[in-house]
């Protein structure tokens, strides 16, 4: 039997191509899917993890990173916990991308969304941007920073450990605060019982 | 909360059924079905020990028979057999999953007119539980239980229950790309039915969910719309297979298209935005517009789907979206843009009514406008102007008459009165003249009193006066279209003897009055235009059809002799002329006794002089028959006509007062020349020499240069440059006043004066006049540039004839 305490929204985004599906995939089925379809639109994934005794559950939207689509994954980002940035370390124009999609997230995400930069495919031998690029990109945009190898399974399930890690270090310190500050679009407050007074404007909790 | 976890023998109990639970479970070594409470004794017996049973009916029977008789149990029932579901979702077993949903499906329809609040959400936590999980024919079994749910009217919607997670969901599946073509095709129909009940279940009513935010209609228009255009696609491919399918089965384009209408449908005034900007974005993103047959199709969808009194805000919406795109994108997807206006605009016509009209011709006009300010002078850029023409067309064409009336107004108040060098000022003159062509040619006239009112005639009769050739002919255009009420223009094209089936009616009182009262201002303006040395052959050829066509129209015993005095002074014009080329004479001889023989049409006690006019030209002067030539053998014309050759005014009145027919208070005055334009004639000659210096009297109804003509003399005035420009700077409303002042004098004498003292009183003036005339062509000559005078004077490049957008008062609230 399933259940938790925590909900949380995650959205990735980046260009077509680097990952993002096999990374999901990777953490939420364990496997690395050979020659998928490219994402069209959004696709959903859920997955409860167990941080300090405590369920959670994050609810993972994968996004498609065709231009063509950007209406419709932009609708998706407004009420997002937090945004997988990602890139592939062998690939520098995805790396080059990367001011675009900030000015995406910053336009339409919740400004206080978690973001996080991640470079996958480092098992990769032709890799292009090195570690410490990354890291600094992440640092002057105040991103946490990791990579990942979907094919490799490295760093895939810490990656969204400590998102949700994070994610709740930040629910427990908003959870004093005593007045609800409704956000449109916000919570999934399906799963509450009784509309609660403690809601938060990040996440919801499942009382 | 509670904080104890209690324990049952038979399965975990979850912290929220703790409540429930607690009071029953009391016993720990209770076995299953001893202890557990009645309802879940009856959930539990709905299962079989084999899911390929299905659900035991008589089971299902007794639960809903106790949970109609215990209303107050229901909850439980619900947060019981959810957790249930729950269970086998994540244990995967499919089976009992199914006969689950089903016994939910059945309480939710048997208990519908109950409280459904709380059971509804433990359903509602369920259909999320199905849509989470990654197996396909969950998520479908989720949007099937969904779909009836979202049938059922709730007497008490809850309104804390938000529907963020099923759009997010559903519209994901819309999207799905399973590489199993037939679980692809199958989820994406789910996605769109979810998206369909979730509008159902939200729309009437806000409180619940207000389906109309933006973040909920990102999802949802987009997802139906790759739908809609994707089916489009394969649509096509599967009609060459000739492969049919099943009759029940709709397929998920016409899903797709349908909730869209439901949709729309539902749609008042302030949400037609959230649906059609997303509509737009989407069309940009998929590159869309060109072609545009998606997009048609699309507004269509929307334009008849739409409630009719808010069709004219998705006009509105699109057209700002033209506007957007203005100036960032390429001609050809702002054409296609505009054609989609164009087909859907008709649909919006007949609900457009009070502001909205003239906001959207309005809007259209700008758009004109702002295409002929920029740089761009491709094809491309051409074809968007016309298109938008033909939208304003299209849009027309189905508003009532008195409303096309003001639009022709308001268009011409746009006009720029008066083409310079600049280029994108004479391509708007001739894109607005072409939009108030289109506009003309959907009216159809009635009275030539209201379609032409004198707001609008005045700027039209100025604008046949313009330097350019290609204006004159557009505004002799927009008259045809206006004056033929009969169908006769095709008959009366070019100048011609041949006469057959000419739609005639008795002329009415109001026809009278409107040549009595506008007569000789329209005629005065045409004999001006003949004599535009710059004149084409199709100028000359619609000049004709002008003139004929009120013949056809207004020729009768009242107005007969303003007619016979205006085809007198054609001829008089060829003869006297001395701007004319030899070509343009022959040309006004030929109008003349074409326009004479048509005169003899309808009244045929003429026809036999007027046979033996032609009887004479075609022996001694052939080249002044029909058609107009633009070369001709003959030098000069004007010399050697013989007397029969011509028309002649005694012989005519001869034969009209035989019939009884007498010329009225002026005897035979020829029509004269008041140009209305008179300030610009005068300015093409101050642009190119200093006239400063130069002060002298004209009356405002004779500039023409052969000033040798009599004609009745009214206006003095002292004529300098200062005063012109004093005049220009006038604001117009007070010039036209001041004009029509003046005209309104001149009528009046022309009408009333006996003829021996407008003779005498234009004598007095005319030596001083023709004195005047040629100093200042002396002078002009000096400069050399007689030809094309007044195209270096940029004083007054944006003389508008109105400025400001007037809305007429009848749209005023
Ligand atoms: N070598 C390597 N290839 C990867 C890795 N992750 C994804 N790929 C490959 O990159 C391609 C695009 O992956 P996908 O997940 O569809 O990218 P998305 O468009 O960002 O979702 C696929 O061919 C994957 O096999 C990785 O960690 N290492
Ligand atoms: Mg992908």
């Amino acid at each position: 039997m399933e259940d938790y305490r925590f909900l949380f929204k995650v959205v990735l985004v980046g260009n077509a191509g680097v990952g993002k599906t096999c990374l999901v995939r990777r953490f939420t089925q364990g496997l690395f899917p050979p020659g998928q379809g490219a994402t069209i639109g959004v696709d959903f994934m859920i997955k409860t993890v167990d941080i300090n005794g405590e369920k959670v559950k994050l609810q993972i939207w994968d996004t498609a990173g065709q231009e063509r689509f950007r209406s419709i994954t932009q609708s998706y980002y407004r009420s997002a916990h937090a945004l997988i940035l990602v890139y592939d370390v062998s690939s520098q124009p995805s790396f080059d991308c990367l001011p675009d999609w900030l000015r995406e997230i910053e336009e339409y995400a919740n400004a206080k969304v978690l973001r996080v930069l991640v470079g996958n495919k480092t098992d990769r031998e032709d890799r292009e941007i090195p570690t410490y690029v990354g890291e600094d990109f992440a640092q002057r945009n105040n991103m946490y920073f990791m990579e990942t190898s979907a094919k490799e399974a490295d760093n895939v399930e810490k990656l969204f450990m400590e998102i949700a890690h994070a994610l709740i270090e930040q629910a427990k310190a908003r959870e004093p605060v005593p007045e609800y500050k409704g956000n449109p679009g916000q919570s999934v407050t399906l799963n509450h019982r009784t509309p609660s007074t403690t809601s938060e404007s990040c996440c919801s909790r499942l009382l | 909360m509670a904080t104890i976890v209690k324990k049952c023998c038979c399965f975990e109990v979850p912290e929220d059924l703790v409540e429930s639970v607690i009071f029953k479970c009391t016993s720990p070594d209770c076995c299953c079905g001893c202890c557990a409470p009645r309802y879940k004794r009856l959930v539990d017996s709905v299962f079989p020990r084999n899911p390929q049973d299905g659900l035991v009916k008589s089971n299902m029977e007794k639960l809903t028979f106790y949970v109609l008789s215990s209303p107050e149990k229901l909850d439980r029932v619900g947060e019981y057999l959810y957790q249930k579901v729950s269970r086998d979702i994540y244990r995967k077993r499919n089976g009992f999953t199914v006969i689950g949903v089903e016994c939910m499906d059945q309480l939710l329809q048997a208990c519908h007119s109950q409280t459904l609040n709380l059971f509804v959400e433990s359903f509602l936590k369920m259909v999320q539980k199905l849509l989470e999980s990654p197996d396909p024919n969950l998520q479908i079994l989720a949007t099937k239980s969904f779909v009836k749910f979202a049938n059922i009217e709730e007497d008490t919607p809850s309104y804390h229950r938000r529907y963020d997670f099923f759009v997010s969901k559903f519209a994901s599946m819309c999207h799905n790309n399973s590489s199993n073509d037939e679980f692809r095709n199958e989820i994406r129909k789910a996605g769109i039915q979810g998206l369909k009940s979730v509008v159902r279940k939200t729309v009437s009513d806000e409180l619940v969910e207000n389906i109309w935010e933006t973040s909920h209609m990102e999802k949802i228009i987009p997802s139906l719309l790759f739908n809609m255009e994707h089916g489009r696609k394969t649509l096509v491919k599967d009609e060459n297979d000739g492969v049919t399918e099943a009759q029940d089965e709709i397929d998920a384009p016409k899903l797709a298209e349908n909730c869209m209408r439901d949709l729309v449908n539902k749609a008042t005034f302030g949400h037609v935005r959230s649906i059609v900007k997303p509509v737009l974005h989407h069309f940009d993103a998929f590159e869309l517009w060109v072609p545009n047959d998606f997009a048609v199709h699309t507004f269509r969808v929307i334009m008849f789907s739409i409630q009719s009194q808010y069709s004219y805000a998705v006009i509105e919406t699109l057209m700002n979206h033209l506007e957007q795109h203005t100036h960032s994108s390429n001609a050809k997807i702002r054409t296609s843009m505009a054609d989609v206006l164009a087909k859907i605009i008709d649909i919006a016509a007949g609900e457009s009514v009070g502001p909205s009209v003239l906001e959207i011709v309005n809007a259209i006009v700008q758009h004109i406008q702002v295409s002929t300010k920029l740089d761009r002078v491709d094809g491309d850029e051409k074809s968007y102007r016309e298109t938008l023409i033909s939208a304003l067309g299209e849009y027309v064409t189905h508003l009532p008459d008195y409303q096309k009336i003001e639009i022709m107004k308001f268009i011409m108040q746009k006009v720029p009165s008066r083409s310079d060098n600049c280029q994108s000022h004479r391509l708007l003159q001739n894109m607005l003249l072409k939009s108030l062509l289109m506009v003309g040619s959907k009216y159809r006239t009635t009275y030539l009193s209201t379609t032409f009112p004198i707001a609008f005639l005045q700027p039209l009769l100025t604008l046949s006066q313009d330097d350019d050739p290609e204006v004159r002919l557009l505004v002799q255009n927009i008259l045809h279209t206006l004056i033929d009420r009969r169908q006769n223009r095709e008959k009366l094209f070019t100048p011609t003897l041949k006469l057959e089936n000419i739609n005639r009616e008795p002329s009415t009182r109001t026809d009278i009055l409107f040549v009595k009262k506008n007569g000789a201002e329209i005629f005065s303006n045409m004999i001006a235009s003949l004599e535009k040395n710059n004149n084409e052959l199709r100028n000359m050829n619609a000049i004709y059809t002008t003139v004929a066509l009120f013949t056809v129209e207004l020729f009768c015993e009242d107005t007969l002799f303003d007619f016979v005095r205006l085809v007198l002074s054609f001829q008089d014009l060829a003869i006297t002329s001395t701007v004319l080329s030899p070509a343009q004479k022959i040309h006004l001889h030929v109008i003349a006794l074409c326009l004479f023989v048509l005169i003899a049409y309808c009244l045929p006690v003429l026809k036999e002089y007027s046979d033996k006019v032609i009887k004479a030209r075609r022996d001694q002067a052939i080249h002044l028959m029909p058609p107009l030539k633009t070369r001709y053998e003959v030098y000069e014309p004007s010399q050697n006509i013989p007397d029969a050759a011509l028309l002649s005014q005694d012989a005519i009145y001869t034969l009209l007062k035989q019939e009884g027919f007498e010329p009225t208070t002026v005897k035979s005055a020829a029509y004269t020349f008041p140009r209305h334009s008179w300030v610009d004639a005068h300015m093409q000659s101050s642009s190119t020499t200093d006239l400063n210096s130069i002060s002298l009297e004209v009356d405002s109804g004779s500039s023409t240069p052969d000033g040798t003509k009599q004609k009745p003399n009214q206006t003095d005035m002292e004529l300098t440059v200062e005063s012109l420009k004093k005049i220009l700077n006038e604001p117009s409303e007070n010039r036209k006043a001041v004009e029509s002042e003046k005209r309104k004098n001149l009528n009046e004498s022309f009408k009333t004066a006996a003829f021996e003292d407008l003779v005498s009183k234009a004598a007095a003036k005319g030596g001083n006049l023709q004195n005047k005339l040629s100093e200042i062509f002396s002078k002009v000559a000096v400069s050399g540039t007689v030809e094309s005078p007044s195209r270096t004077n940029n004083n007054h490049t944006s003389n508008h004839v109105g400025n400001k957008v007037r809305f007429p008062n009848i749209y005023e609230l």
